[in-house]
């Protein structure tokens, strides 16, 4: 099996323009989740979000297109035989907003695969890749599937690009499944009242070690293992047991042959959401059941951007590892039972090399990652 | 890498079936039919009706695949994976979706069909219908052949990730909000393909990924979804499959 790296790592969220600047951020406890001024909120059940403030867009294009414009101005030069593989829920769905709404609209952005389109034509890139789309864990497949490509010789360097805006029709689908809070979110704490959405893109350049060391690339970190399973139990609900999720992270320590008490951290889903965060806990507490390995959320910091949300937590997991610190939980103040002595207001020294990072989303789906820390050489 | 082509199932503008019941199979622009319950299921599912179109179409082709691979009928939850391949995924639910919420400031957001607003749902929904655990994620691809969905089974089947996969394409025609003109081939064709033929009677033929990225059926080289279930339909004619 080739070893495949994390030779890159940039980020655009509403807690900085880089991913220096959202970890940070992530380390005072900041939180971007405030009122939303893009579209009107009363009908709502709430009316706050996590936004980049000044996404502003051009003509008739999508939002989308200014945000991975900001996101390809932080890459180093990009191979130009990469296989690109983006990740993204509703690609430019303001678009749709826009064109029923009657106002002048580009089309094509709001195709699944327009962000797949977009950074192709910009990026110049040579070879077809795809876009991914798996609900939230849309980026966390993406990776997977890109580390796949590479460990089996299909390709040298894959170039992982997701992201997902804050837009009305998203929002009010929340609203109408009573899944928003309304004051940001609380990941894993008692008085959760649910989730607060955000938007926020991520790049993860993959490539094998030996391109890597060729073309003298730093070693982020390295992909050690992944698994996606599903709970085949409801559409929109996590089951109750997760039994998807357990299957996920099982398969993923499997692949990376790594065992409970290698990990330092986990980088959790961690919504907000009553179900989701109780599913979660259980899992954990079921796998780590004798290693009191800290767990983090960072969706009460930059809300939960849904198709972006696994590179963006894998970009801040391999910050993690470097600094050997996992960030607080932002919004978290009374444990849940289940969380006592793994969840954290404030961000704690860890020990280890490996980062389990995990996302679960609609339909069912769930998957896992290991991160190894890189040398950096 | 290989892998064995054991079920094929389709909804198309001009038919709906399976491989094994030598049902016809084409796949051409033209208006897809209004599938009920009954086309599909034998026994009552009452959910069905209240899926989105893309929903019903997808789910409708992947149980038609099932159905042909024996692998419709189960008891405890099996690990097989879904990918399949879209071009425009659930623009119509998208289109339905927000209609009905701007109409009353957002008062009227339906929180079912938000449900179905992601181009993923209706493989959660096959998963629970058939007690499917493994991973399930679509892909969109530029060119319109598909063929990205095969070829991330097999490689996932190489590591061990996946035993059975279904995987195939699903895509309505273009709405008129997007395009006056529909001209490219719609509907649904899903194929079951599995790592071990350990059930060699199933067996349609061998399915190869080559390192240079091209199928091969039996070692002829196939171009789209669509050429793929011909050659599965042919084999089967030449076998003399029931």
């Amino acid at each position: 099996m080739r070893e495949v790296w994390i030779t890159e790592a940039v980020t655009v969220t509403p807690l900085g323009e880089d991913l220096k600047q959202l970890w940070t951020a992530l380390l005072c406890g900041n939180s971007a989740i405030k009122a939303i001024s893009r579209f009107p909120v009363q009908n709502y059940h709430a009316g706050i979000a996590s936004c980049i403030d000044d996404l502003f867009v051009s003509g008739k294009r999508s939002m989308a297109h200014a945000l991975l414009q900001r996101l390809i101005q932080q890459f180093s030069p990009i191979p130009k035989d990469t296989l690109l593989i983006t990740a993204t829920t509703k690609s430019g769905i303001d678009n749709l907003e826009k064109s029923q709404r009657g106002i002048p609209a580009e089309h094509r952005d709001i195709m699944i695969s327009a962000v797949y389109e977009d950074l192709h034509r910009m990026l110049k890139l040579e070879r077809e890749g795809m876009n991914i789309s798996a609900s939230c864990a849309s980026s966390t497949i993406a990776i997977a599937q890109g580390a796949e490509l590479i460990v089996y010789g299909w390709t040298d360097a894959v170039l992982v690009c997701c992201m997902d805006l804050v837009t009305e029709f998203v929002f009010s689908g929340f609203s109408a499944l009573q899944a928003l809070s309304p004051e940001p979110c609380r990941p894993f704490d008692r008085d959760r009242r649910g989730l607060s959405i955000g938007e926020g893109a991520a790049a993860l350049l993959l490539m094998s070690k030996k391109r890597a060391r060729q073309e003298k690339r730093p070693h982020l970190a390295t992909i050690l293992g992944w698994g996606a399973a599903n709970d085949a139990s409801h559409i929109t609900a996590p089951a109750i047991d997760g039994c998807g999720l357990q299957q996920a992270i099982k398969q993923a320590m499997a692949v990376a042959k790594c065992k409970p008490s290698d990990i330092a951290a986990i980088n959790a889903h961690g919504t907000g959401t009553i179900y989701n965060d109780l599913m979660e806990l259980k899992v954990f507490n079921n796998i780590f059941a004798d290693h009191p390995v800290p767990v983090y959320s960072i969706k009460g910091a930059i809300g939960h951007t849904m198709g972006a949300a696994g590179g963006i937590e894998a970009a801040v997991g391999i910050l993690t590892l470097q600094e050997n610190i996992a960030p607080p939980t932002t919004g978290f103040a009374n444990p849940e039972k289940e969380a006592e002595g793994r969840v954290q207001a404030e961000s704690i020294p860890i020990a280890g090399d490996y980062l389990l990072t995990t996302n679960s989303g609609f339909g069912g789906i769930n998957a896992a990652i290991i991160l190894k820390k890189g040398s950096m050489q | 890498m290989k892998a064995v082509i054991t079920g094929t199932g389709w909804v198309t503008s001009t038919t709906m079936g399976h491989g094994r019941n030598h049902d016809r199979f084409e796949m051409r622009p033209g208006k897809l039919p209004e599938i009920t319950r009954k086309d599909v299921f034998e026994k009552p599912y009452p959910h069905f009706g209240r899926l989105d179109r893309y929903s019903r179409l997808g789910l409708s082709a992947i149980a038609f695949a099932l159905k042909d691979a024996e692998l419709n009928r189960w008891t405890r939850k099996q690990n097989i994976a879904m990918i399949a391949s879209t071009l425009h995924g659930c623009l119509d639910t998208d289109i339905d979706y927000f209609s009905s919420t701007i109409t009353a400031g957002g008062r009227l957001a339906s929180p079912h069909l938000f449900a179905y607003t992601l181009p993923n749902s209706f493989l959660g929904e096959a998963a629970i219908f058939f007690g499917l655990t493994g991973a399930s994620f679509v892909i969109s691809e530029p060119s319109a052949s598909g063929l990205w969905c095969l070829r991330m089974a097999l490689i996932g089947m190489v590591g061990g990730q996946f035993e059975k996969v279904v995987c195939g394409t699903c895509d309505l025609n273009l709405p008129p909000l997007i395009s006056e003109t529909n001209t490219a081939p719609c509907g649904a064709l899903f194929f079951v393909i599995e790592k071990e033929p350990t059930r060699q009677h199933l067996a349609y033929g061998k399915l190869r990924l080559d390192k240079k990225g091209i199928l091969k059926f039996d070692d002829e080289e196939i171009e789209n979804l669509s050429m793929l279930a011909e050659k599965c339909l042919l084999a089967i004619s030449n076998k003399g499959m029931d």
